[in-house]
C-alpha cells in the first residue's frame, strides 16, 4: 500500500459570492501522477493554490507527509518541497535561464574571502547538470525573452527541481503547447515519476489523463465528484462526471452554404512592433457563410495577421480586399465602416475600456455615427437604449445594468459584451481572436453556437484559436499558420488533429 | 462613484486639517482661532477691525482674485489627467504665457489680447509636450520638467537683461489697461480688487464639464486616457486626441499664467517657478479631476494660502504652515485614490 | 580655465551622479522615483542642522561636523524616503503623483522647520542654516599631471565620499544577491515573489537607499552651490539626475557619463561667459544647456530606451 504524501480533509474555501471549494477531502500517494479534472470554474485551481500557499482554506486541514501544516505562503510551501508551475509563467524576462532558476536561492561566494557575490559560474554548471539528468535540455545562458513557450516551461520545471521539490503541481501545463510538445512534456512527467516525485496535474483534457495519470479526481462546481482509477475508467465516463450530465462534444451545425468571396487576403506581409516580419506572404479567401479557422502555436504571427486585417497594424506587403474593395491601406475606422467586426484577443486592454460603464463601452466603435451623436454632441438616450437592447438580447449579466463599471464584471460577461457589440454590427466579416480563452464550458458552447449562427446568417467568419478542439468544433475550412506563413489550407473534414499538429510544427510542409 | 470620490476628498481634507491643528496645538497656538483667522483673511468671516477703505468685502474680492488662476491651473491638470497625461509643466506654461502677454501688452495694451496671448502661448508649449510624446515617445513628465527649467532660466535671463524693474528686482509691471485685475477700484468708500478673469474661469469649468461628458471629443479624451489601445481599436485617432488634449491643457495653464502674472500680480519674479503649478496637481486630485470639483477644491486651497498672511500675523506663526497643510492634503489625497481603486474591485 | 571647468564640473556632476544611482536603485526595483528632488532637500536639511549644531560644540575649525553632517544627511534622506515607500507600497498610491507630493511636502516641511528651529533654538529669524566653506583637498603628485591633474586638485571631501559610495553601490547592484533580487522585482515582481522573495521589503529598502544617496547629494549641493541650507536648495537638480538616469538607460556607468556631460556643460558654459566678459545674467542661459541637451537626446534615444518592465506598476500580492 502506497503511503499518502498529501492529505486534504474537508477543505472549504469561499470567495465573495461563490464557494470555490466545498468540503473537499482527498489523499495523494507518493510517486503517483494524480490528475484533477474539471471545467473552468470548477475550483481545481483554487484547490491546488491552497496547497501551494497562495490562499488559505476557510475550513479544513492539510496534511503533508502525515503532519498537519498551515501553508500560509508559497515560501513555506517551498520549504515543504512543494513546487508549482503556474499557467502564466513567472519568469524575469531579461534574466538568463540560470538567473531565473537560482533566484531566491543563489549560490554565494566571497571575493577575497570578504565581499559576498553570486557565483554564476557554479550555478550555470549546476543547471546544466540538472537539466541533463531530467531530460530537460536547455542552454543555461539563454535570456528568457528569446525562448519559446515550451522552453520557458522547462525553466519553470527546473526551478522546482532546483529547489528539490518532491510534490510538483502543474496547472494546465499543456494549454499552450502543440500536440508534439505535449507528448514531450508527458514523457518528462513520466520520467519525474520514475525519480519518485509526486505529480499533481490539473487539466480539462481527458486524453492526457488517460495517457499518463494513475488516479484522477473529478470536480464540479467546487465539489469533489469522485476519485477514479484511470486505467479502469473510460474517458466517456470521466467526461460525464466532469460536466454532471451527458454532453455532446461538438456544436451542432448545418452543412455550410458558401456564398461569394468576402475577404481576399493576397500575399500579405506584416511587420511586428519589434520590426521582424511576423506574417510572410499569407494568402487565403473566406466566403460568405464560411467559418475559416486558423490554427497555430502561439506567437506564429496570428496576432499580427488579425490586427492587420482589422486595420490595427499596417501591411508591409500584399493586399486585403473586402467585398471587392481594397482596404489594405485604410485606417482602423475605415475598416470598421467597410464592415469588419473584430473580437480581439486581449479583452482587458484592447476590447474594452475597463473603467467605462458597460453602456459607454457598447458604442465604442460607433459612437461618432449619426445613430449615437450629432455634430459632435453625444445622445445620451441613444447610448442608454442601445445598452439596454444589447443587455437583453445577449443575456449579459451585470450588477447595475448599463451603469455597471465594466472592470467589476466577470471575464465571461466581459467577453459576452464584446461579442454582443461586434456581432450586433451585422458586418459581412467577423474576426474572432481566441474568443473562449479562460471561459468555462457553458460559455464556450454558447460562443461556438454564436459563431455558427453568424455563419448561417451569411457572414464570413475568421476564427483564430490555439485550441484545436475549438477549431475542430467550429471550422468549415482550416488553415494552419507556422512562422508567419500559412502552410496548409483544407476543408475541415479532410484534416485530423494529428495532421494539424504536424503542420503547426512546420513539419507537414513537405508532405 | 462620484459621491464616493467626494467623500474621500472630504476625508483627506479633514484628516489634514486635524493634522495641521495638532501641529498648531503642539506649538502652543489655538488651532480653532488660527483656522478662523484663515477664513477671516479670505474675507469669509468678519475680522475684528479693518484698516481704512477695507472691509470683509474687499478681502473677499482679493480672495476671488487669488483663486482665479488656481481654477485655471487645476483645470489644466485635470483635463490632462483625463486624457492620460500628467501635466507637471503647468508652472512653465504659466510663465511662458505671462511673459508673452507682458511683452505684447507693451505694444498694444489690450485685455483681450492678453487673454489670447496667454491662451496661445500655453497651448504652444502644451502642444510641444504632446508632440514630443507621440512623435518621439518622450515621457510627458520628463519633458515638462525639462521645459519648466528651460523656460524658467530663459525668462529669468530675459527679465534680468531687458525687462527688470531695478527697485523691486522683479520684471516691470504690466500697464493697468491690460491688467486682468482692476486693482484698487473705488466703490463707495472701499478700494476693491476686481478679478475680470473670474467669470471666465467659472464658464471655462462649466464648458469643460459639458465637453467631457456630452461630446464625442470628451468621449475620445476619456477613452484615450483610460486605455489608449482600446481607443485605437475603436478607430479613434489617438495621436490627434492626445495632441489636442495637451494643447488645451497648455492653453488652460496659459490662462492661469495671465490671470496670475497679468492679473493677481502685475509682474513676474525671475529665478523661480510659481508653486501654483504644483499646488494645482493637489487641487485637481482633490477635485477628483472633475471640473466642478476643481472649482470647489481651488476655493479650499485658496482659503488656506490666502488666509495665511492674516493668520500668521495674528498668531505669530511662520506663514510656511500654509504650504505645509496643503502638502498634507496632497499626501492624503494621493492615498485616497487607492481606497477608491480598491473599492472598485 | 580648463582647470576650473574640470574642478567645477566634477563638483557638480558627482552629487548628481550619486543621486542618479539612488534613482536607479528605486526604479530598477520597480518604484518610479520623481521624489529625488525632495529627498536631497530633506537630506540636506537634516545634514545642515547637524553641522550647525555640532559646529557649536566642536568649534568652527573641526572636521567632525562636516562628516557627521553627511551621516545625518544620509539618515534624514533615507527616513524621508520611507514615506514615499509607504505611500507607493503600503498605500499603493500612484507613484508619479506620490513623487511629486513628496517634493512639495519636503519643500513645505523644510522651510517651515528651518524657520521654526532657527526661531526656537538659535533665536534668529533666518530661513537658512549657514554651513561655512568646505575645505578642499589637493592630492600631491597626481595633481601635477598636465590637464587631467585638475581632477585631483581642489577636491571637495564629499567628492571622495561619493566615489567610494558609488563603487560600493555598483557592486551591490550588479554582483550581490540583494542586487539580483532587486532587479528581478523591477522586471517581474510575481516571479520574484514566487521565488520566495519579499517584494515589498526589497522595494522598501531600495527606496530607502535612494533617499540615503540623495541625502549625500543634497548636502553636497548645499556646500558647493551656496555654503548654506535654505529652501533655495530646490533648484531642480533632483529632476536633472532623473534625466541623467533615463539617459543612462537605467544603468550606473552610462548615467555617470550623462552626469559628467551635464557638469562640464555647466562649468564650461560659465567659463566661456566669464571669458567673454558677459554680465552674470548670461549664466542663466548656460544653465539651460543640460536641460536642452537632455530633451534633445531623449528625442533621439527614447525609442531605444528600455525602462524596467514593472516600473510604476502597483504590485499587489493577492492579484494574479
Amino acid at each position: 500500500m502506497a503511503e499518502p504524501i498529501v492529505e486534504l480533509r474537508h477543505i472549504t474555501k469561499r470567495f465573495p459570492g461563490i464557494v470555490a471549494n466545498d468540503d473537499v477531502s482527498l489523499s495523494i500517494n507518493k510517486g503517483e501522477i494524480f490528475a484533477v479534472l474539471g471545467e473552468n470554474g470548477a475550483g481545481k485551481s483554487t484547490l491546488v493554490s491552497m496547497l501551494f500557499g497562495m490562499y488559505e482554506p476557510d475550513e479544513g486541514e492539510i496534511f503533508i507527509r502525515g503532519k498537519r501544516e498551515r501553508i500560509d505562503s508559497p515560501r513555506y510551501a517551498t520549504q515543504l518541497s512543494i513546487g508549482m508551475v503556474h499557467q502564466e509563467f513567472r519568469l524575469v524576462s531579461n534574466y538568463t535561464v540560470t538567473e531565473n532558476i537560482i533566484l531566491g536561492l543563489e549560490p554565494k561566494r566571497k571575493f577575497l574571502g570578504l565581499l559576498p557575490y553570486v557565483d554564476i559560474r557554479k550555478a550555470n554548471n549546476d543547471i546544466t547538470e540538472l537539466s541533463e539528468r531530467y531530460g530537460l535540455k536547455i542552454n543555461p545562458e539563454d535570456v528568457i525573452e528569446n525562448l519559446n513557450v515550451a522552453s520557458m516551461q522547462k525553466v519553470e520545471i527546473l526551478k522546482m527541481l532546483y529547489r528539490e521539490a518532491e510534490i510538483l503541481i502543474f496547472d494546465e501545463p499543456t494549454a499552450v503547447l502543440t500536440p508534439q510538445e505535449i507528448k514531450a512534456l508527458l514523457l518528462v512527467l513520466d520520467g519525474l515519476r520514475d525519480y519518485g516525485k509526486t505529480i499533481i496535474l490539473i487539466t480539462h483534457k481527458l486524453n492526457e489523463i488517460k495517457a499518463i495519470a494513475d488516479r484522477c479526481a473529478i470536480m464540479n462546481r467546487g465539489k469533489l465528484v469522485s476519485i477514479l482509477d484511470v486505467k479502469t475508467t473510460s474517458t466517456d465516463e470521466m467526461a460525464r462526471q466532469m460536466v454532471g450530465h451527458e454532453i455532446s462534444f461538438t456544436t451542432e451545425k448545418k452543412p455550410a452554404k458558401f456564398g461569394d468571396v468576402v475577404l481576399k487576403v493576397a500575399d500579405m506581409s506584416v511587420k511586428s512592433i519589434t520590426g521582424y516580419e511576423a506574417v510572410k506572404g499569407a494568402s487565403f479567401e473566406i466566403h460568405s457563410g464560411e467559418v475559416f479557422a486558423l490554427a497555430g502555436v502561439s506567437g506564429n504571427g496570428q496576432n499580427e495577421l488579425a490586427d492587420a486585417i482589422a486595420g490595427l497594424m499596417p501591411c508591409s506587403g500584399g493586399s486585403v480586399i473586402l467585398n471587392g474593395q481594397d482596404i489594405t491601406r485604410a485606417s482602423v475606422r475605415e475598416h470598421i465602416e467597410a464592415g469588419i467586426a473584430y473580437i480581439p484577443e486581449d479583452r482587458h486592454n484592447v476590447g474594452l475600456v475597463l473603467d467605462f460603464t458597460l453602456r459607454d463601452n457598447f458604442p465604442l466603435r460607433q459612437y461618432y455615427s449619426p445613430a449615437f451623436s450629432s455634430k459632435g454632441v453625444i445622445s445620451e438616450s441613444a447610448f442608454n437604449e442601445h445598452g439596454q437592447k444589447l443587455l437583453e438580447r445577449y443575456d449579459i449579466r451585470s450588477s447595475q445594468g448599463g451603469a455597471t463599471i465594466t472592470r467589476s464584471m466577470s471575464g465571461g460577461n466581459q467577453q459576452k459584451a464584446i461579442i454582443a457589440r461586434e456581432v450586433d454590427m451585422r458586418t459581412p466579416l467577423i474576426i474572432f481572436m481566441q474568443p473562449t480563452r479562460g471561459l468555462d464550458a457553458g460559455a464556450v458552447m454558447n460562443i461556438h453556437r454564436q459563431i455558427v449562427a453568424e455563419r448561417d446568417r451569411g457572414a464570413a467568419v475568421l476564427l483564430i484559436s490555439l485550441d484545436l478542439d475549438e477549431i475542430m468544433d467550429c471550422a468549415d475550412t482550416i488553415g494552419v499558420i507556422y512562422n508567419g506563413s500559412i502552410n496548409k489550407i483544407a476543408p475541415a473534414s479532410e484534416l485530423s488533429v494529428d495532421d494539424i499538429g504536424l503542420y503547426m510544427m512546420g513539419v507537414g510542409k513537405t508532405a | 462613484m462620484k459621491a464616493q470620490k467626494f467623500t474621500l476628498s472630504c476625508l483627506a481634507i479633514i484628516i489634514s486639517l486635524l493634522f495641521g491643528a495638532l501641529i498648531l496645538w503642539l506649538m502652543g497656538k489655538d488651532p480653532i482661532a488660527a483656522y478662523m483667522n484663515l477664513l477671516q483673511g479670505s474675507g469669509l468671516m468678519e475680522k475684528a477691525k479693518y484698516a481704512g477703505r477695507q472691509s470683509m468685502f474687499t478681502d473677499f474680492m482679493s480672495f476671488i482674485d487669488a483663486m482665479t488662476p488656481m481654477i485655471f491651473a487645476s483645470l489644466s491638470v485635470a483635463l490632462a489627467l483625463k486624457g492620460g497625461f500628467f501635466n507637471i509643466g503647468v508652472s512653465g506654461q504659466m510663465m511662458a504665457a505671462g511673459i508673452t502677454a507682458h511683452i505684447l501688452a507693451g505694444f498694444i495694451p489690450s485685455r483681450i489680447l492678453v487673454v489670447i496671448a496667454g491662451f496661445l502661448a500655453g497651448a504652444l508649449i502644451g502642444a510641444l509636450i504632446g508632440w514630443l510624446k507621440y512623435r518621439f515617445n518622450v515621457s510627458e513628465v520628463v519633458s515638462s520638467i525639462m521645459l519648466n527649467s528651460i523656460l524658467m532660466y530663459l525668462i529669468t535671463f530675459y527679465i534680468n537683461t531687458f525687462y527688470i524693474n531695478p527697485v523691486s528686482r522683479q520684471s516691470k509691471s504690466i500697464v493697468d489697461a491690460a491688467r486682468l485685475t482692476i486693482s484698487g477700484f473705488r466703490w463707495e468708500k472701499l478700494k476693491v480688487d476686481i478679478a475680470l478673469a473670474f467669470p471666465l474661469a467659472i464658464i471655462t469649468a462649466l464648458i469643460l464639464q459639458w465637453v467631457l461628458n456630452r461630446t464625442t471629443y470628451g468621449y475620445e479624451v476619456k477613452a484615450v486616457g483610460l486605455s489608449p489601445r482600446a481607443a485605437y481599436y475603436a478607430g479613434m485617432n489617438v495621436n490627434r486626441t492626445s495632441l489636442l488634449t495637451m494643447t488645451f491643457s497648455g492653453a488652460l495653464a496659459g490662462l492661469a499664467g495671465v490671470s496670475y502674472f497679468c492679473g493677481y500680480l502685475a509682474a513676474i519674479q525671475p529665478g523661480t517657478t510659481p508653486s501654483m503649478g504644483f499646488d494645482a496637481i493637489a487641487v485637481s486630485l482633490l477635485g477628483g479631476n472633475n471640473p466642478i470639483g476643481c472649482v470647489l477644491a481651488s476655493f479650499l486651497i485658496t482659503v488656506i494660502s490666502k488666509g495665511t498672511v492674516y493668520m500668521s500675523s495674528r498668531q505669530h506663526i511662520e506663514p510656511e504652515i500654509a504650504s505645509l497643510i496643503t502638502a498634507f492634503i496632497l499626501t492624503f489625497a494621493s492615498c485616497s485614490a487607492v481606497l477608491d481603486r480598491r473599492k472598485k474591485k | 580655465m580648463l582647470d576650473m571647468i574640470i574642478i567645477d564640473g566634477l563638483s557638480f556632476a558627482l552629487p548628481l551622479f550619486i543621486m542618479a544611482i539612488g534613482g536607479i536603485y528605486s526604479e530598477k526595483s520597480g518604484i518610479t522615483n520623481l521624489a529625488l528632488e525632495g529627498f536631497q532637500g530633506f537630506g540636506a536639511f537634516t545634514g545642515a542642522i547637524a553641522v550647525v549644531w555640532l559646529s557649536g560644540i566642536f568649534g568652527p575649525s573641526s572636521q567632525v561636523p562636516y562628516y557627521a553632517g553627511f551621516v545625518c544627511a544620509v539618515i534624514g534622506g533615507g527616513i524621508f524616503a520611507l514615506l514615499h515607500a509607504l505611500l507607493c507600497i503600503r498605500f499603493k498610491a500612484d507613484q508619479v503623483i506620490s513623487g511629486v507630493v513628496m517634493n512639495i511636502l519636503a519643500m513645505a516641511l523644510t522651510s517651515f522647520l528651518t524657520k521654526s528651529i532657527n526661531a526656537s533654538l538659535f533665536g534668529n529669524t533666518a530661513n537658512k542654516f549657514m554651513l561655512g566653506a568646505s575645505t578642499r583637498i589637493t592630492i600631491p603628485g597626481l595633481s601635477e599631471i598636465p590637464v587631467i591633474g585638475a581632477v585631483f586638485r581642489d577636491i571637495y571631501p564629499f567628492e571622495i565620499i561619493i566615489v567610494v559610495v558609488a563603487l560600493v553601490m555598483w557592486y551591490v547592484l550588479y554582483r550581490t544577491v540583494y542586487g539580483m533580487r532587486l532587479r528581478a522585482c523591477g522586471d517581474n515582481p510575481h516571479s520574484a515573489d514566487a521565488a520566495g522573495i519579499n517584494v515589498y521589503a526589497v522595494r522598501t529598502v531600495a527606496v530607502f537607499i535612494s533617499g540615503c544617496l540623495s541625502g549625500i547629494a543634497g548636502l553636497a549641493f548645499a556646500y558647493s552651490v551656496s555654503a548654506n541650507f535654505s529652501p533655495d536648495i530646490y533648484l531642480g537638480y533632483g529632476y536633472l539626475s532623473i534625466a541623467a538616469l533615463i539617459f543612462g538607460n537605467w544603468s550606473i556607468l552610462p548615467s555617470l557619463g550623462a552626469c559628467l556631460i551635464f557638469g562640464f556643460a555647466r562649468s564650461g558654459g560659465a567659463a566661456i561667459i566669464n571669458q567673454l566678459g558677459l554680465p552674470s545674467g548670461y549664466n542663466d542661459l548656460v544653465r539651460i544647456l543640460p536641460y536642452v541637451l537632455t530633451l534633445l537626446l531623449l528625442v533621439f534615444f527614447s525609442k531605444h530606451n528600455h525602462s524596467p518592465r514593472a516600473l510604476g506598476q502597483i504590485y499587489d500580492k493577492g492579484q494574479r
